[in-house]
């Protein structure tokens, strides 16, 4: 009867099994870019579509409700969180911030909600690179 | 637009999203986005209502 692998030695097999469909880090950095561009790179034309259109649709409706863009304040450091959080979008967040300028209203109703969604279309993008950085490498259907 | 209808909107994108990236099968797809819809709504509903006695605090100062 065979002893049970370490964990380690387990982990390194499973890498040794996966076999890189693509170059990972082109992959994670276009999904990082465009969302959904990382998957459409890799082949996955439709899942990287309806990708983009729901990153899209979750940062158009922040911003539609004037929602915040944000940036690291002082004395705050659960804003650099955040703020990285955002960042995970891609382009589209140095396009708002330096390009086009925009911050969010603070006094419009919806700044909150709209804080939400603009912060979940970022989070939800890092899932998508990871994802992609999965499937380059073999490990992810 | 009503809290209700932003918070539908959001379990919405939230659902489909992560139904599309952990599932690869459309029925596991599609069980898998109601499980999480329908748990983000009623869970924000009954979060609501937990909350419903406490007050809401003074009124933001609107500022000059």
């Amino acid at each position: 009867m065979s002893e049970p692998r370490p964990a380690a030695q387990a982990a390194e097999a499973h890498d040794e099994e996966a076999h890189p469909i693509a170059n990972p880090q082109l992959a994670a950095v276009l999904a990082w870019v465009v969302p959904g561009a990382g998957h459409i790179y890799l082949g996955r034309r439709s899942r990287g579509i309806a990708y983009l259109l729901l990153v899209a649709a979750s940062l158009f409706i922040g911003l539609g409700l004037h929602g915040r863009l944000w940036t690291p304040v002082p004395g705050e450091p659960l804003s650099v969180l955040a703020t990285l959080g955002s960042m995970g979008m891609g382009a589209a967040y140095f396009v708002l911030r330096y390009a086009v300028g925009y911050s969010g209203d603070i006094l419009a109703t919806g700044f909150e909600y709209g804080s939400a969604f603009v912060l979940t279309a970022g989070l939800m993008n890092m899932l998508l690179v990871l994802d992609a950085w999965d499937i380059a490498r073999g490990k992810k259907e | 637009m009503s809290h209700f209808l932003l918070m539908l909107v959001y379990a919405l994108l939230v659902s489909a999203f992560f139904a599309l990236l952990w599932r690869r099968e459309r029925r596991e797809r599609v069980k898998l986005f109601l499980q999480i819809f329908v748990s983000m709504v009623v869970g924000g509903i009954v979060v609501a209502w937990l909350m419903y006695p406490f007050p809401s605090g003074p009124p933001v100062p609107f500022p000059q």
